[in-house]
């Protein structure tokens, strides 16, 4: 059993360790505005195309020109962290005007084709916000994506626990001028309300 | 295994868990309870059973808020739980335990320690309500919250510093010691009706927040189907509606015991 001065030594790193992690994330917003990460991976706007839940196929490319997009590889059975991304990003975005939030389009590729059915992503997708996009590929495909995006490929854990993905629990956003971030889990609401309008290089007095 | 509820990273499971560190509390509740009841045991009379089941009620009220599922729930899912733990473990078992407390003990206290000076400056309504209410602002504070929920220790010292700062609260209007008889029934109404004035900020946060407040709330795993901001609401809500009514019960009880009181003392007409 720890002693208390234990517990004290612990509470303060705990304290100074969400300092660090404070600063850290002042310091990032003072160098490039945003309070997600810079992505190590920038480019064009990546190329691919994969089946859309709601029909067709969608391509990446073409369908994110001219948009701030928020990309994300999850799957439906996700206990934790997919939900509450979602959750996360359906409640900010429904709090911004009409034109911002047509600049934003959310992407949830899945990780899990196997037991995520079309029928399944739409309707999980749309308990958050109707106008997620939700894609479908192979898992060859979807792994291959995430290389290119320099984001680590979904893992199937071992039974007995074979129904958890492990999986990038990062939210890549890819800004309109190119700019990609990475937005890990832990990111706020508040975080969001911050970057979303940047990302899509909003100006609610011209836009 | 855990001692005590604390927040976890995991998706909530309605599987029963363990938390001996609760159990040893509510332990130690009961057997002081039983010890003050005997305490309050005279020669010939009884304490009242009426009296004595509201000190159980509220052990159980305790037991209940800090056990699974209410503690392991509020420690980490959703913060509507939260406040429903803070309702009973700050307002509503610390007025049933010293309701409980039968009145022959707090007699035998009568020129004890807690008649002494420092009892009077510590059970001194402004002390009692400003501690009360330092203690609810204090750990509601979202970096509070997020700094201590996630461990045992710091949830357990926010539970604890809810009960402490409850029995304080209550201590004034339920306890005849040490004797203050300016602070009549009107007097403690007024008290408890400040009391819920001084709440109206936290709730006024809470409920009309923009943002979730806190960090472990917003990215806990959901529980229910509530998003985080209906949650965060519910607390409010919850803090207001269920503060309220626990203190406008105890108000409207004071109220009639006075009017009782004072038809007593009249002169009955020829």
């Amino acid at each position: 059993m720890p002693q208390c001065s234990t517990w004290v030594t612990i509470l303060a790193a705990l304290s100074l360790s969400g300092c660090a992690a404070e600063d850290e994330a002042s310091g990032r917003a003072r160098e490039t505005g945003y309070r997600g990460v810079l992505a190590d991976e920038q480019g064009p706007l990546p190329s691919f195309v994969l089946d859309n839940v709601r029909g067709g196929r969608f391509d990446f490319q073409a369908e994110a020109e001219g948009h701030a997009v928020l990309l994300f590889f999850g799957y439906t059975h996700c206990p934790d962290i997919c939900p509450v991304h979602m959750a996360g990003l359906a409640e900010i975005l429904g709090d911004f005007p009409w034109g911002l939030r047509e600049r934003v389009k959310v992407v949830f590729v899945t990780v899990d084709p196997e037991r995520d059915t079309p029928e399944r992503m739409d309707e999980w997708l749309s308990n958050f916000d109707p106008g997620f996009v939700g894609l479908r590929g192979t898992k060859e495909e979807t792994d291959r994506i995430q290389i290119e995006l320099g984001l680590p490929p979904s893992v199937r854990m071992p039974a007995p626990v074979d129904t958890i993905i492990a999986h990038a629990s990062s939210v890549l956003g890819i800004a309109m001028d190119g700019t990609r971030l990475l937005y890990p889990f832990g990111t706020r609401q508040v975080d969001w309300r911050h970057d979303i309008p940047k990302l899509a290089n909003w100006d609610p007095e011209g836009s | 295994m855990q001692w005590w509820c604390s927040a976890q990273a995991t998706a909530w499971a309605w599987t029963w868990r363990p938390y001996p560190g609760v159990w040893l509390v509510v332990l130690a509740g009961l057997l002081s309870y039983a010890w003050l009841l005997r305490l309050g045991r005279g020669p010939t009379a009884k304490p009242r059973a009426t009296r004595t089941w509201l000190g159980w009620v509220g052990i159980v009220c305790l037991w209940a808020a800090l056990d699974w599922p209410i503690g392991a729930l509020g420690a980490g899912y959703l913060a509507s739980v939260h406040m429903l733990q803070y309702l009973l473990i700050a307002l509503l078992a610390p007025a049933l335990i010293l309701l409980g407390i039968p009145a022959r003990v707090w007699e035998q206290q009568r020129g004890g320690a807690l008649h002494g000076r420092l009892a009077r400056l510590l059970f001194h309504p402004l002390v009692t309500l400003g501690v009360f209410n330092l203690v609810l602002f204090y750990t509601h504070l979202p970096s509070v919250v997020d700094g201590l929920m996630p461990t045992q220790i710091g949830s357990f010292a926010i539970d604890m510093m809810w009960f402490a700062a409850g029995i304080l609260f209550w201590w004034p209007v339920l306890v005849p010691v040490p004797n203050r008889p300016g602070f009549s029934f009107p007097m403690k109404m007024g008290y408890l009706f400040l009391n819920t004035v001084l709440g109206t900020a936290p709730y006024a946060f809470l409920t009309f927040g923009e943002l979730p407040f806190y960090g472990i709330y917003e990215l806990s795993p959901r529980v229910g189907g509530f998003s985080a901001r209906q949650d965060q609401q519910a607390a409010g809500l919850l803090m207001k509606v269920g503060g309220g009514v626990i203190s406008w019960t105890a108000i409207t009880i004071l109220f009639f015991r006075w009017h009782s009181v004072e038809t007593a003392a009249e002169p009955t007409a020829a």
